[in-house]
Order: structure tokens, then sequence, then C-alpha cells
């Protein structure tokens, strides 16, 4: 078969890194393949696609040289972060971008926007809607149709549905699956519960940008599985195997207080005038984990903003017997791990933002550094005490920003879907850390769409429909009657 | 910028974009040569109800927004009045010096900064954004490079600003306690600033790799979803400050307020 | 090594002015609030109006970025409706002009607080020279206009010039603008190695 993109002896570097990220690297990808390269973070497999598509270095400078290089003629690139790669605020609008570059004429730009739409399922009553408005899955389709209206027959796709939940997810990857059928695809991934089904190459590349496996997935899902779990990458059975390798048992909120030490009655949280979040009445207990579970805009979030008192709320609502309004500092009681690590960091390294809150409280210094050396050693962050916190990986950055929210041994922990966009080692190491502090005692309330948590780790479900409280339960009710619903 | 609300599409909405913003720019200049408080107060009147009867809005929304007018007739006449130069003297207390002739500069800069600022919200309630660019690149020939980048900045207001309440929510929970003075002051725009600096670049670096990748060239030629042109709505809008400006000018003479010509001292 | 702006460097000046933009949306009634009093302590915060320039220059650290960062700040207030309207735009461009002869005057080759500082005050002057015409400030009482020439400076010196400075030390430290950076010719040497 014809070759269709190929580099030779790539050589590549990051301005200011120490060694080179690809050091005589070749790969070639054959016309109508359909490859998928895995890696663990900083393998350099979303540079190696900038790489075959030139947008390095045309778009972006970074020192490279290539003995041989072939680029496909007409090629398409999906990103991972939806709000990143529009450019345009309405949905015909971002599709009209690409054919005013290609200088299609105007009259027929409007029959042209709805061809691509319909062609990834996506139909609005008025083409003119804003993207603001359009869920995670939603955006990405329309970023393929973006990617479409190039009429090219090599599709680049860069991890597209990092960013989304499991609904997202999964109408992504059909779409892909619909429109790819006849063109040739290279896609990078993490998650490749979708992708495994329809892909026939897979290149797994090591962590020094050499390539460990390169085959049909067959033989490299054989071969090289341990590879794919000490790489973290999401494969179809990633969950079962962690489950037999750890024997974990599912776990027990008993053995605690048996007086409530959170309670919530008719208490409801307000996003300016607007009522967001409504609680009848729950009383949670010390040593549970309660996921809290619901679609986007449901108003999980704001349950937790409504908990840590970031907005306005009413009702009663009493920690340890006292009224959550009257206490002087909610942030004693109550630690929060917001989604995005990065707005949290206060603070130029790593050692001193676990620091932060105890200096705040005047610790001395003896004290301080027992307390953060030891957080550091219990998260794995020993070795980057002094990095900046927004130079850490994915994975370390949440690990921080729990070990820095958590480090005063507040007995409520708030988290905002905490193992979102990482990867499946991250995730097991996060969620361990978590159920160590659940068993001495914390409560944990955890928004995730993660059902897998569901069932292995919480141990109570609550369901949030807009705005209010519909299911409250244990996991295991839970767990049983979704199966039931699933058949 | 305010196509969030739901307002009601007038002849000023579909006006040409450049020709209202060099419209408006003239104007600007033109007002600055004009010191004859009376003059001033009759073009007030004459935007004032291009603002109030044509930008489409509910009156209520039109209210809230003219709340800072106030704001800015004070910030801009104070100082005038309070120290101008002048040779009348009304009132004479410590520093404060207030004469006739700049008590009534500083209300002229006052009515001034009302004539601009309503100038001002007339035009960005009743222009979107993207048809301002659109219409810089076909009638101004702005570059598209330039057009786009302000564009895409723009849709990405709306997440600036739940990044700013995210960044805010978060400071409270570490606990970050804003000091006084100006080391404070420091302090709090270090902590909201390197994080959206930060975001924000790393954002608009994706954001232009992506659009190259869309094969946006600044290069070659290319064609618009948009046509923006010329009409008699123009015209219109020319002649409408045309009369303005004449009865301004006219009624000044004829019916004057105070018998001031110029608020200049020294004139 | 190219010094023209490429579209990352458009898109990222413009992002940083209107970051500003929406700070000054939001500073506009705060320095309103203050300024009533009529004796300045509000040209001390003015400085805030002149930091686009110089901290889309620190970062991008190329040539025009200064004017188009002060400009796109301004358009910003503009299209959003900022109170002041079209004063903006043209003391926007003013200000701008004035940041960036400063650092054409250096060649774009100084990034020390010394050459921010410089920018700042000369932003200052522009604006207070549009003042003249503007804000006849050339009628206020002597001592006053001294007063409010010198607040202004001060303030500018101080937010647009040293604080500036550091909020870029500062985002240096966290290498996200090492994305926009020119590459070092050792970078490409080293590929040879």
């Amino acid at each position: 078969m014809e070759v269709i993109a190929s580099v030779n002896k790539l050589r590549l570097k990051f301005p200011g890194a120490e060694s080179l990220l690809f050091k005589d690297f070749s790969l070639s990808i054959r016309k109508g393949e359909k490859v998928l390269i895995v890696g663990s973070s900083g393998s350099g497999k979303s540079t190696l696609l900038q790489v075959l598509t030139g947008l390095i270095p045309s778009s972006v400078e970074v020192p490279m040289k290539v003995e041989n290089i072939k680029i496909p003629l007409s090629w398409g690139f999906v990103f991972q972060d939806p709000e990143s790669q529009f450019c345009m605020p309405y949905v015909d609008e971002e599709i009209a971008f690409v054919l005013e570059n290609l200088q299609i004429p105007h009259d027929q730009m409007p029959s042209y926007i709805s061809y691509y739409l319909k062609q990834v399922g996506l139909s609005f009553d008025d083409m003119h809607t804003k993207t603001q408005i359009l869920s995670g899955g939603m955006k990405q389709r329309l970023a393929i149709a973006a990617v479409l209206a190039l009429e090219s027959d090599v599709l680049f796709l860069d991890e597209p549905t990092a960013m989304l939940d499991p609904e997202g997810t999964e109408e992504v990857w059909n779409t892909i699956k619909e429109v790819g059928e006849d063109k040739t695809l290279v896609i990078v991934e993490h998650k490749i519960n979708h992708v495994v089904d329809f892909v026939d190459r897979v290149i797994i590349l090591s962590d020094n940008g050499e390539i460990v496996a390169d085959g049909s997935k067959q033989e490299v899902f054989e071969q090289y599985k341990h590879v794919l779990i000490d790489q973290g990458i999401w494969y179809p059975d990633a969950w079962k195997d962690y489950l037999l390798a750890n024997g974990k048992p599912r776990p027990q909120s008993t053995g605690w207080d048996s007086n409530s030490a959170i309670t919530l009655t008719d208490f409801t949280g307000f996003r300016g005038k607007n009522k967001k979040i409504e609680i009848k009445n729950v009383d949670v207990f010390p040593g549970e984990w309660i996921t809290v579970l619901g679609k986007n805009g449901a108003g999980k979030s704001t349950l937790l903003h409504a908990m840590m008192d970031l907005i306005k709320t009413k009702g009663v609502y009493t920690i340890f017997g006292q009224d959550a309004k009257k206490i002087n500092k909610l942030s004693d009681y109550a630690a929060f791990v917001f989604q995005n690590p990065e707005f949290q960091f206060v603070t130029n390294s790593v050692y001193d933002e676990v620091a932060f809150t105890l200096r705040l409280e005047k610790w001395n210094l003896d004290k301080v550094s027992n307390k953060v050396e030891e957080l550091l050693e219990f998260y794995f962050l020993k070795n980057h005490e002094h990095s900046h916190p927004y130079q850490l990986s994915m994975g370390q950055k949440r690990r921080l920003s729990v070990a820095a929210a958590t480090v005063k041994g507040q007995p409520i922990l708030l988290l905002d879907e905490p193992t979102f966009g990482q990867d499946a080692k991250n995730t097991f190491a996060i969620l361990e850390q978590i159920e160590y502090l659940r068993s001495q005692g914390t409560i944990v309330i955890m928004v995730t769409h993660d059902l897998n948590i569901v069932e292995h780790f919480s141990t109570r479900v609550w369901v949030i429909d807009q705005g209010e409280l519909t299911i409250d339960c244990s996991s295991s009710e839970y767990t049983k009657g979704m199966h039931k619903v699933v058949g | 910028m305010q196509l969030d609300f739901s307002f009601r599409e007038t002849w000023l909405h579909k006006i040409n974009p450049s020709f209202k913003f060099i419209l408006i720019v003239a104007l600007f200049i033109h007002i600055l040569f004009i010191h004859n408080i009376n003059i001033i107060i009759n073009y007030m009147i004459g935007t004032a109800i291009l603002y109030i009867l044509f930008t489409g809005h509910p009156w209520k929304r039109l209210l809230i927004i003219s709340i800072p007018f106030i704001l800015i007739f004070l910030t801009s006449s104070t100082s005038m009045i309070f120290f101008g130069k002048g040779e009348v003297t009304w009132f004479k207390w410590g520093l404060i010096h207030i004469t006739e002739e700049g008590f009534f500069r500083g209300l002229h800069l006052g009515f001034r900064g009302l004539v601009f600022a309503t100038l001002g919200i007339i035009f960005a309630l009743t222009t979107r954004p993207v048809y301002l660019f659109y219409s810089l690149m076909q009638q101004l020939k702005l570059k598209p490079k330039y057009a786009y980048s302000f564009m895409a900045a723009v849709r990405l207001i709306p997440i600036m600003f739940e990044e700013l309440q995210t960044i805010r929510y978060a400071l409270k929970v570490r606990g970050v306690q804003s000091q006084k003075g100006i080391l404070g002051f420091y302090h709090l725009l270090k902590s909201y600033s390197i994080p959206m600096l930060s975001q924000s670049i790393r954002r608009a670096h994706r954001i232009a790799v992506a659009m190259e990748a869309k094969r946006f060239s600044d290069t070659t030629k290319r064609t618009y979803y948009y046509l923006v042109g010329f009409s008699k709505l123009d015209v219109y809008l020319l002649i409408y400050f045309v009369v303005v400006i004449g009865t301004s000018y006219y009624f000044a003479n004829s019916y004057s307020y105070f018998p001031i010509q110029d608020v200049r001292y020294n004139n | 090594m190219g010094r023209a702006l490429k579209l990352t460097d458009i898109l990222v000046t413009i992002i940083i002015a209107l970051i500003f933009g929406l700070v000054y949306k939001l500073w506009g009634p705060l320095y309103g609030f203050v300024s009533v009093f009529g004796l300045h302590a509000e040209q001390l915060i003015y400085g805030m109006w002149f930091i686009a320039a110089t901290v889309a220059y620190l970062i991008i650290r190329k040539p025009g970025v200064a004017l188009l960062a002060e400009v796109a700040a301004a358009h910003g207030e503009f299209i959003f409706g900022g109170e002041w309207g079209v004063t903006t735009l043209i003391f926007g461009l003013g200000q701008g002009l004035a940041a960036e002869l400063v650092f054409a005057a250096v060649r774009y080759k100084k990034f020390d607080m010394f050459t921010v500082s410089l920018a700042a005050i000369a932003s200052a002057g522009a604006s207070i020279l549009i003042d003249f015409y503007y804000g006849y400030i050339g009628d206020l009482a002597l001592w006053n206009l001294l007063l409010l020439i010198g607040i202004r400076c001060v303030g500018a010196v101080l937010i647009a010039g040293i604080f500036a400075y550091f909020i870029v030390q500062a985002l240096e430290k966290t290498k996200v603008t090492n994305l926009i950076r020119p590459v070092s010719s050792n970078d490409y040497k080293d590929l040879d190695k």
C-alpha cells in the first residue's frame, strides 16, 4: 500500500529541555490504515502528530530536523480541548471559517455548513447557535465537522475525548467511526476502550520517544499488556485487572460514630437570584464516601460550592452540631479540591504549596516541615518539591491539589471530578489515597461520572437532577439497580 | 457584546460597523473643539434621544447601564470645579477654590464625558463584534490575522469570567486573606493574573495552532461568510448627527442656558 | 529569527490585552469612586491603564506588541461598553504608541524594570498630553496640575513598571512563556549532538 505520511530519522528537542525528545525516529503510515498511538504523557505522541502534519515547525517553532518527511496532501486535525480549537462564537461561523480559508464562494456556504453538520449527526433548528451552550461531546463533533470541511483523506486525532464525560466520549467515537470509514486515521489516545474495535495497527511509544511496539492490535495487546498497565493506559480491562491485582473489598462505612456529622435540611444554594440546588433532608456520617452523580449542569458542582459556603445558601446546614454559617472558618472543617488544580495553586513551589495553609495557621517551623515531608512522601511528590506547581504532570498536579487541600486533616473532603482526565495509574493512586483518608474517618463527597468508582470505592450515592437530590442510597443498592436497568 | 440579552433590532444595528466606528471617532475629535457649554448640553440631548429610542433595548436595562454615567459626570468635573482657574470667586476654603469659570468648565467636562460615554454605549449596544471585524476586513482592509485573533479572543471572554470566579472561590477556600495597602494590592493583582495569564497564553497558543490546522493563512485570498455593505441607513445616521450638531449650534446661540461662549481660561 | 508578529503572537497579545480590558472595565467604577474627592488620589491607580502594553512586551518581546496590546485593550473596553466610550480608544492609541517608542529606542533588546518603567512614564506622558485637550487640565490651578502629573507618573511606574515586571517574572516561573518566546540557536545546535 502507498505510504501516505512518514518521517525518517526525526530529531526533535523542546527549547530548554535537557535531552532530545526524538532521536532518529522513523515511522510510516500507509493509506487507509487506522493507527492508534499510545504512550504515557511526555512520550511525545502529540508532538509526533504535529510533526506528521507539518504544524511543527510551521505553526509551532520547535527545533527539529529530519532526513525525509512526507506530509499528507490533505489532512485534518482534531485537538483535545474543545474550548481551545474554536475561533468563532457560533456553530455556523465556525465551519464557515474553514470554508472561507478554502475560498468557497459566499453563497454556497450555508448548504455546505448544513451538509457537514449532518455528517457528524448534529442538527439545529437554527445553525446560528452559540457553541458555548453545546455539551462537550457536541463541541467535539462540531470540531470534526469543521475538519471534514477540509475534505481531507487523513485525519489526525489528538485525544479528542480526553475532556469529555462517558456519554460524550461514546458519541464522539461513534461519529469518528462513521466519518472515518474510508479515511486514514491516526489516533493518539489514552482511553482506548472505544477505539480498539476499529483500529488495525497499534504503536506504543516509550517515555524516551522510542517505538516499543508496532503491529496488529491482537499482537500488541497480547504481548505488551504490561506496558499498557505501566503507562496507565485505560484499556478495556483496566479496572478488572486492577481489582484482581489488589483484591480490593468494597469499603464499609461502619464502625464510626453513629451521630451524624453533617445535616442538611431544606438546604438551598443560589447563583445570583436563581435557586440552583435544593436538598430536602440528609445526614452524613463519618467514614462515608458519597459519589455525586448527575448530568452536566444538573447542579453537582453547585452543591459542593454551597457546602463550602462559596455561594449564597438558605436552610439548615450543621457540621458536628454547629450551624455552618456561624463557623468562622469553614475551611477548618472542610477541604475542597477543584476540578482544575491549577486554579487553586497560590505559591511557586510544590513544597510551599503544601506548607501554605500551615504557615497561615502559624505552625512552628519543625512541625510544618515534618507534616509537609510526610504528605509529599504519601502523595509521591518528594522528588518534585522544588518544582513550580504548573510544571507538574496532570497526575502530579492532582495529587498536589489534594495534599495541599487536606493538609489540616479536615474531617470533610469535597472533590469536584478529581479523576477527570487522569490516566489509569494516577486514577487508582488518587483513589487509594482518598480511600486511606476515608478509612481514617474522613467524610468524602465526590462529584464524578465514573460508575466504577461508585461500584468499587464509594459507600453511598447521591443523584442530582435539575438541581434536586433525587436518589440517595447506598452504593451497593445503586449498582444493583444499575445492572437491572442495563439488563 | 450584549447579544446574550434579548433586544429589538433597530436601524442602528444595520448601520455599516466600520462607518459607525469612523463616524463616532470623527464626532469625538470634533467635540474636542466645542468649548461652548450650551452646545454640549444640546448635543448631549441629541445623543440621549438616540440612546433611549433607537438602541432597541428595554428601558429598564438602559436605565441600569446609565447608572455609572453619574460617576462619569462627577469624575470628569470635580477636580475642575474645585481647583480650576478663574477670576470670579464663589467659594474659598483651604485648597478648594471654586470660581465661576472653573465651575462651568467643570460642568462642560462632565457633559462632554456624558456625550462620549453615550456614543460609546450606543456603539456597543448596537454592534456585534463579529460584524465589526468582518466589516473592518472588507471596508478598511484590516489584515485577517488581526481580525480573527480578535474574534477568537472575544469568544473566550465568558470563559475568562468563569475562571475569574473560580480563582475567587479558590483563594477563599485556600484561606488567602487580602492585605491592605500597596503590597496587598500587588498580591491581589498577582494571585489573579498569574493563573489567568498562564491559562490564557496556553489557550491562545492552542487556538492559533488549531486555526492554522484549518488552513488559516494571512497570505492567500479568502471569501467571507458575512458580506457587510453600505445602505441608505448609513446616510440617515450621518444626517441625524448633522442635524443634531446644526441645531445644537443654532439653539446655543438663540436660546442659551448660560451666558458663556467658551469655558477655557484666557479666552 | 523572525521578528514579524505571527498569528500566535497576535492572538496571545490580544488575549492578554482583553484580560486587562476586563480589568479596566471593572476598574472604571472603582476609579470613579476614588476620584470624586478631586485631589487626584485616583491618579495613583491610573497606571493600571498602561499595564497591558508593558506586560505584553515583557512576555512576547517583539516589536509592535505594546501598541497592539494597548489598542486591543482599549478596543476591548470599548466594545464591552466601557464607561469612557470613545475616549478610551484615543487614549489607548496614544499610550500604546508612547510605550512602543520607548521599546523601539532600546531596540527591543532590554526587558528590565527600568525600561518598562520608562515606557510607563511615556504612556503617562501621552495620556497627560491628550488630557490637555480633552480635560482642559491646563486650566487647573498649577499646584493641582503638578499634583496630578506627579501622582499619575508615580502610579504608572508602580503599576505598569514595577508590578508588571514582577508579574511577568512570576509568570516565567510557570514556564508558560516558553511557548511563545523565540527559540535560541543553541537548541538547534543540540540536534546534531
